[in-house]
């Protein structure tokens, strides 16, 4: 393939020249009012409605100082604004942003996606408490080859007062693919083709639909030989992505794309009149794909709720979703059998992060910046270094900046704990009464116990009917059968220690910051799939998605995941690794009571793999206090 | 009342707005446009195109492109089925190329038994008045191979700047088609768009998306469709006669179309300098003029022996070879304008290429290995 596609990040030296040639054309007389259709007349005065809603928060993305880099758009009150990753690389942490009103503002690094090229960055007010216009994310799923868009943004770095140019043009396709650039970076999935004219300075601009929506982020178009300006083949990359990356990327997060952990090729490349048929053919042991009982030459039918026919098809359906994210798939066995499951996806920036950390080279496939000193020698740094933006700075390995991590995980304990109360002063032996239903139709009393003992190290018992099984998690020189207890609970003991940890001591509880996967997190949103209360349902697991913010845990080797309701902080599940190449044994919980100020879940459903295994109906809790 | 009427209008508005109408045109087209590849599958910038189809027995137009010198066409429809395709006859004067979708076990001039649903009527679409500029147009297209299989071709819509003849193109890109055009003011002709069809906002058929040229005095690309209705006087030997675009589809159809006998083959040495030069010893040997031939257009134009020509039409001339794939795409009554280095001054030297002389060697060119 040869290198068809550019980015569209600006050269500041042509805009003078551009203005210069645009001038003549603006010397055709307007018709007087008395000859224009009615309603056309009303067209436009829609079109120029739509246009005055959003101008006010359409940005652009500045080198501290003020210098134009690239385009962006205000979608909070707060100031966070979206723009592209290959805008702000260069000019990350602290940067400013110029709006409509002439002003610039001084902004910093939130989050990040390379691969998806999607920066989050944040505005600061002039004032405490001011608060920005912003635009409304629209649907982008319902955006249709044939509509109406405009793009805006400031091509050439043409408005010295950050007056956004608007463009009108035609959506030419949805769900294209243009392939990475660069070392596996910078891969427009799933996108956006339109005919609406983008050029360089308007990386990271809105892309609207007629209504004023937000329907994606400007940033790549198919050049060839027609040079690096408006070629009538533009790419945004489309907001409905970009959702599924913003809660990572409000959580500092330098996300993951994600893999399937096993490759998928297309059967039968030549032969074919048909549609083709993507098959397995290399499954990883690691990978869900394969914990799943995926074998080669199974075949992929369906991914994400969407059919698979295409290799095209298929990456811009994995573009769509972050490393971790749990999706449904339907797999036909060579033998026949139609099955749907969920698969949890494997990150991929590993492999080629790797292949681009050459010591003493320079990073191949990224157009350097002429004229841009390094960033010790640059006047801008060093004035943005005074910036109160940059105390809004916290590097961390894994992360764009941490400090907005560290922002969104309090937030989201204060919600939790709004919503549940603190379990802080129960820091004593515990115990659950109640009854399970297991999955194999048995059923019974059931009690749990929590107890420590003198130097703090914790056993948990479970006695359902007589039959006990224990564990003291932090013991040490624990087999993974007896971390996995109860058999077939995929650890239920090692997730309950877990959970009593995480009520009582909350960050206080687990590991202290770690390098990679430090001890108590924001994980960004992740969709949940909870579990039928009724143990035996055979629903499609899809059926009972929702999307769920993450805190992540590590209690000494043990990872965690707590999912939360985004509305109001209720604790809706969880996940606990015995060991991490295994499936976690997942909590639902619900029927959230008050036991003692504390509000705790009276139902708990336990999965393991694709297995249910059994629902906790609680009676009564006893919370000792220390 | 007529505040009355004002109201009702603008509450109306949005919702004729929701139900935006190039959507269903985009989707009903696209059903008439297919992705049309070259030999080697997919690889090479200009080995696919765009066709137009033009029955329900698979007939449909495209470009005479160098994508059709293969016999390994290959066409995906709008339905995603991945077909083989044969040309059944060119007219390089129209820029079209009449071909069909091959169904295996047919044989040729039997009924594939395609029945496809959607497809132009060129005649009927022929008889349709011209569009005016000022017009909306929508131009579809498989442009930068973005779609394969099943995905959508792209659409692009812009208004219709002038119908007019392109003058003065000609030989630059061997570029044929004498007749009218229409000039539309968006970016339709990018790579591999030819073939497509141009339409009104309704979708109905104006013309077919012309190849990629360029405008060689201002370097810019021409965005133009060749109409539907298309007619060309076409030179026979002595005879000279008229063919309309539905007629050449009509007898093509019914294998009756003979093409024309051209005066010069495509493939030839393109028209007549009378420049000999320096013995061509080395794989860019500089084209110094080392013998002029008496009565040629080199001489009448004023050339001199130890010229060295370093521009035809504005394009950069390195060798002598570069020189020769140049004058390939020229041709007998075209000008050019060669600009040449005299001591340590560019001339510039308009010529009016004749015939080659009979009997005289013409240069062989070997064209450089195809890239993959």
């Amino acid at each position: 393939m040869p290198n068809l596609t550019r980015f569209l990040r600006t050269r500041v030296t042509v805009a003078a020249g551009v203005v210069a040639a645009a001038a003549p054309l603006a010397l055709i007389p307007p018709a007087t009012a008395a000859d224009v259709d009615p309603k056309v007349k009303a067209a436009e005065a829609e079109r120029v409605k739509a246009v005055n809603l959003v101008r006010p928060a359409v940005a652009a993305v500045c080198f501290y100082g003020g210098q134009v880099c690239g385009s962006g758009v205000v979608i909070s009150e707060d100031g966070y604004c979206l723009t592209n990753y290959h805008v702000t690389e260069g000019i990350s942490p602290v940067m400013q942003c110029g709006l409509a009103d002439g002003l610039l503002y001084d902004a910093v690094i939130v989050g990040q996606d390379k691969i998806g090229d999607v920066a989050l960055v944040k505005m600061l007010p002039k004032k405490e408490g001011d608060k920005f216009p912003f635009v409304q994310l629209g649907n982008s799923d319902d955006t249709k080859p044939g509509e109406w868009s405009m793009a805006m943004g400031n091509p050439f770095g043409l408005a010295l007062d950050f007056t956004p140019t608007v463009t009108y043009g035609l959506i030419s396709g949805t769900q294209r693919y243009q392939p990475p650039e660069g070392k596996g970076t910078l891969e427009y999935t799933d996108c956006i083709q339109f005919d609406t004219s983008i050029n360089p300075g308007n990386s990271g601009g809105p892309l609207f639909n007629m209504k004023g929506e937000l329907i994606g982020i400007n940033g790549r178009g198919s050049f060839e030989k027609r040079g690096r300006v408006n070629s009538g083949v533009g790419y945004a990359i489309s907001i409905n992505q970009i959702k599924n990356f913003l809660g990572h990327m409000k959580a500092g997060i330098d996300t993951d794309h994600a893999t399937l952990g096993a490759m998928v090729i297309t059967d039968g490349e030549e032969g074919g009149e048909e549609l083709n048929k993507l098959v397995f053919t290399q499954i990883l042991d690691e990978s869900d794909a394969f914990r799943r009982g995926i074998k080669p030459q199974d075949q992929l039918s369906a991914f994400a709720g969407r059919p698979m026919s295409s290799t095209n098809q298929y990456k811009n359906a994995l573009g769509l979703y972050p490393k971790d994210w749990r999706v449904p798939i339907t797999v036909r066995s060579a033998a026949g059998a139609r099955k749907e499951m969920l698969v949890r996806l494997m990150g991929n920036i590993d492999t080629f992060v790797g292949e681009q950390e050459q010591p003493n080279q320079p990073k191949p496939g990224r157009p350097g910046r002429p004229g841009q000193p390094p960033p010790e020698q640059n006047p801008a740094q060093a004035k943005a270094k005074k910036s109160p933006a940059a105390k809004l700075v916290v590097e961390k390995k894994g992360y764009a900046n941490f400090h907005f991590n560290k922002l969104e995980t309090d937030r989201l304990v204060a919600a939790f704990t709004k919503q549940h109360g603190s379990a802080a002063a129960f820091g004593g032996n515990w115990a659950i009464d109640g009854t399970v239903q297991l999955v194999d139709g048995r059923s019974g009393e059931v009690k749990i116990t929590w107890a420590d003992d003198k130097e703090g190290v914790t056993e948990i018992k479970i006695n359902r009917n007589g039959i006990e099984d224990s564990l003291k998690p932090l013991s040490g020189n624990l087999s993974q059968a007896e971390l996995a207890l109860p058999q077939g609970s995929g650890g239920l003991l090692l997730a309950l220690y877990q959970l009593r940890v995480f009520l009582t001591k909350m960050q206080a509880g687990f590991n202290p910051n770690e390098n990679i996967y430090p001890g108590f997190v924001h994980g960004g949103t992740e969709p949940v799939y909870p579990m039928p209360a009724d143990v035996t349902s055979k629903a499609p697991p899809a059926a009972t998605r929702t999307l769920c913010e993450v805190i992540r845990t590590k209690k000494g080797q043990f990872e965690g995941k707590w999912f939360f309701d985004p509305k109001d902080g209720t604790l809706v599940g969880g996940e606990s690794w015995f060991d991490k190449g295994e499936d976690p044994c997942e909590l639902y919980f619900s029927d959230h009571k008050d036991v003692s100020g504390v509000k705790l879940p009276h139902k708990v459903a336990v999965r393991w793999g694709d297995k249910g295994y059994a629902v906790l109906t609680v009676k009564s809790y006893t919370l000792g206090k220390k | 009342m007529l505040r009355r009427f004002c109201l009702l209008a603008l509450l109306l508005a949005p919702a004729a707005r929701a139900a935006d109408p190039f959507v269903d045109v985009t989707e009903k087209t696209n059903q008439k446009v297919l992705k049309v590849f070259g030999a080697g599958g997919f690889r090479g910038a200009t080995n696919y195109s765009t066709g137009t189809l033009i029955s329900a027995d698979g007939h449909f137009l495209t470009v005479a492109s160098q994508t059709l010198d293969t016999s390994e066409l290959i066409v995906h429809l709008a339905d995603g089925r991945r077909m083989k395709a044969v040309v059944l006859v060119t007219e390089p004067e129209l820029d079209a190329a009449l071909c069909q979708i091959k169904v295996d076990g047919k044989k040729p001039g039997e009924p594939t038994g395609l029945n496809l649903k959607d497809y132009f009527d060129i005649e009927a679409e022929a008889k349709r008045p011209h569009a005016e500029p000022g017009d909306w147009v929508l131009a579809f297209s498989n442009l930068f191979e973005i779609a394969m299989r099943n995905e959508p071709v792209s659409v692009m819509q812009g208004t219709v700047m002038s119908y007019s003849k392109l003058h003065g193109r000609r030989g630059i890109f061997d570029f044929p088609y004498t007749g009218d055009v229409y000039v539309v003011d968006a970016i339709t002709n990018g790579p591999g768009a030819g073939g497509g069809p141009l339409t009104n906002r309704k979708g109905e058929l104006l013309g077919f998306i012309g190849r990629e040229i360029k405008n060689s005095l201002s370097e810019t690309w021409i965005n133009y469709a060749i109409p539907t209705d298309a007619t060309v006087t076409l030179r026979d030997g002595d005879k000279t006669e008229t063919v309309s675009l539905p007629e050449f589809v009509r007898l093509g159809m019914q294998g009756k179309y003979k093409p024309r006998i051209r005066p010069v083959a495509a493939s030839g040495p393109g028209g007549y300098t009378g420049i000999k030069f320096v013995p061509n010893v080395l794989d860019r040997t500089p084209p110094y003029i080392d013998e002029i031939m008496p009565g040629s257009p080199a001489e009448k134009g004023g050339l001199l022996v130890n010229d060295l020509v370093s521009f035809i039409d504005g394009e950069p001339i390195y060798s002598i070879k570069s020189y020769h794939e140049y004058m390939k795409r020229t041709r007998a009554d075209m000008t050019v304008r060669l600009e040449v280095r005299r001591g340590d001054n560019l001339q510039s030297v308009e010529l009016k290429l004749g015939e080659w002389p009979k009997g005289m060697l013409k240069p062989t060119v070997t064209l450089p290995p195809e890239k993959k």
